[in-house]
């Protein structure tokens, strides 16, 4: 190769930094460490709810329900299926119905996973927005939740786990 | 004489000016302004101006927050920490001092990395089980990015997580990364 058909590195690259600088304000840099992606429902799971369910639906089972492999047999009981969304802190979140309605279904059909009746339908935003008018404000929840509870291990063989909370009650 | 003068001052003028510029370089101007005048609106587009609005979308928390001592209050993941930094405490970021428990219930929020302006959900986990780390004052923090009163008890950063664990006693905090918001589908909900 001939001194003058070397390649300008410079030349070639100026161009193409000046762009980058004045398009995409400010260039990024590589990130620190691999962290993964979240999709909008995962982190809207994450920021509403993950905090005290655990980021994988697992926490202390004593203190706040399980999720994971748990969640999806309340699907099994119509009440049940309204009182996810009925529950206060559930109807009175700030998401929009859209979004409530696509947290709900990332909680039932990917961390609840077990226990989902095959012929389940997700969460529609109409459906929540209807449900989250009822909140489940003038009842001990706790009490209704264990007969949910009760009623879904006695007849679709949900596991005994669902009772760890409320059993710690001070 | 007066008047004589004044018409002498102002022929100078004039003279100099036609000197200087040209009937057509005058319309060519005017033309200008009259076709950019449109486009006027359009300059907060400009990437330079979009940086700007973003600036002045910050926090001040974010505006001052750096990427290099995690073992500072204004690191970027500290956005919402209240309490001392494991990493004084002979544990890190994310991890618990030895013999201290990680609390498993926690504060899930978001932070502004300065290194590529993404937001990143930080769950803030206490370290639970000994007594609280008695660190220096540049060690204990209260930023306060998105929390809210303690009738939101889950946004609110004055709540000891250390209540699920067996010893509630809370020795220190620690902010955990946990993933990385996707723009593209808009912000998270919060």
């Amino acid at each position: 190769m001939s001194p003058r058909a070397r390649p300008r590195p410079t030349r070639r690259i100026l161009p193409g930094a000046i762009l980058c600088a004045l398009l995409t304000p400010p260039c990024p840099a590589a990130p620190p460490e691999v962290i993964p992606s979240l999709p909008k429902p995962q982190a809207d799971y994450l920021l509403n709810c993950g905090g005290c369910h655990g980021l994988n639906g697992l926490s202390n089972g004593r203190l706040v329900p399980d999720l994971q492999s748990q969640i999806g047999y309340f699907l099994r009981l119509h009440e049940g299926r309204e009182y996810l969304v009925r529950l206060p802190n559930v109807a009175f979140s700030a998401m929009s119905d859209e979004e409530l309605a696509a947290v709900l279904n990332f909680i039932v059909f990917q961390i609840g996973g077990t226990g989902v009746p095959g012929d389940a339908a997700r969460y529609s935003a109409a459906e929540v927005a209807a449900l989250r008018r009822r909140p489940l404000n003038e009842v001990s929840l706790t009490e209704y939740r264990g007969r949910l509870v009760e009623t879904l291990i006695r007849r679709y063989g949900a596991p005994a786990g669902l009772r760890s909370y409320g059993n710690d009650r001070h | 004489m007066s008047k004589l003068s004044l018409d002498a001052l102002s022929e100078r003028i004039t003279r100099t000016l036609a000197g200087y510029s040209s009937r057509r370089g005058v319309l060519a101007r005017l033309g200008m302004a009259f076709v950019a005048a449109p486009l006027l609106p359009l300059l907060p587009l400009l990437p330079v101006a979009r940086s700007a609005a973003a600036e002045s979308a910050k926090t001040d928390f974010e505006r001052r927050a750096q990427a290099k001592d995690a073992n500072k209050c204004d690191y970027w993941r500290y956005c919402a920490i209240d309490g001392v930094l494991c990493g004084c405490c002979g544990g890190g970021v994310h991890t618990c001092p030895p013999g201290a428990e990680p609390s498993p219930i926690s504060w899930i929020g978001t932070c502004l990395n300065p290194q590529d302006g993404r937001s990143y959900v930080i769950a803030y986990r206490d370290c639970c089980g000994k007594p609280i780390c008695t660190a220096g004052k540049d060690c204990r923090c209260d930023a306060v990015d998105r929390e809210m009163p303690t009738y939101r008890q889950s946004l609110n950063n004055d709540i000891i997580w250390c209540f699920g664990n067996a010893a509630a006693a809370y020795h220190c905090s620690t902010a955990a990364l946990v993933g990385v918001t996707n723009p593209a589908e808009g912000g998270p909900a919060t």
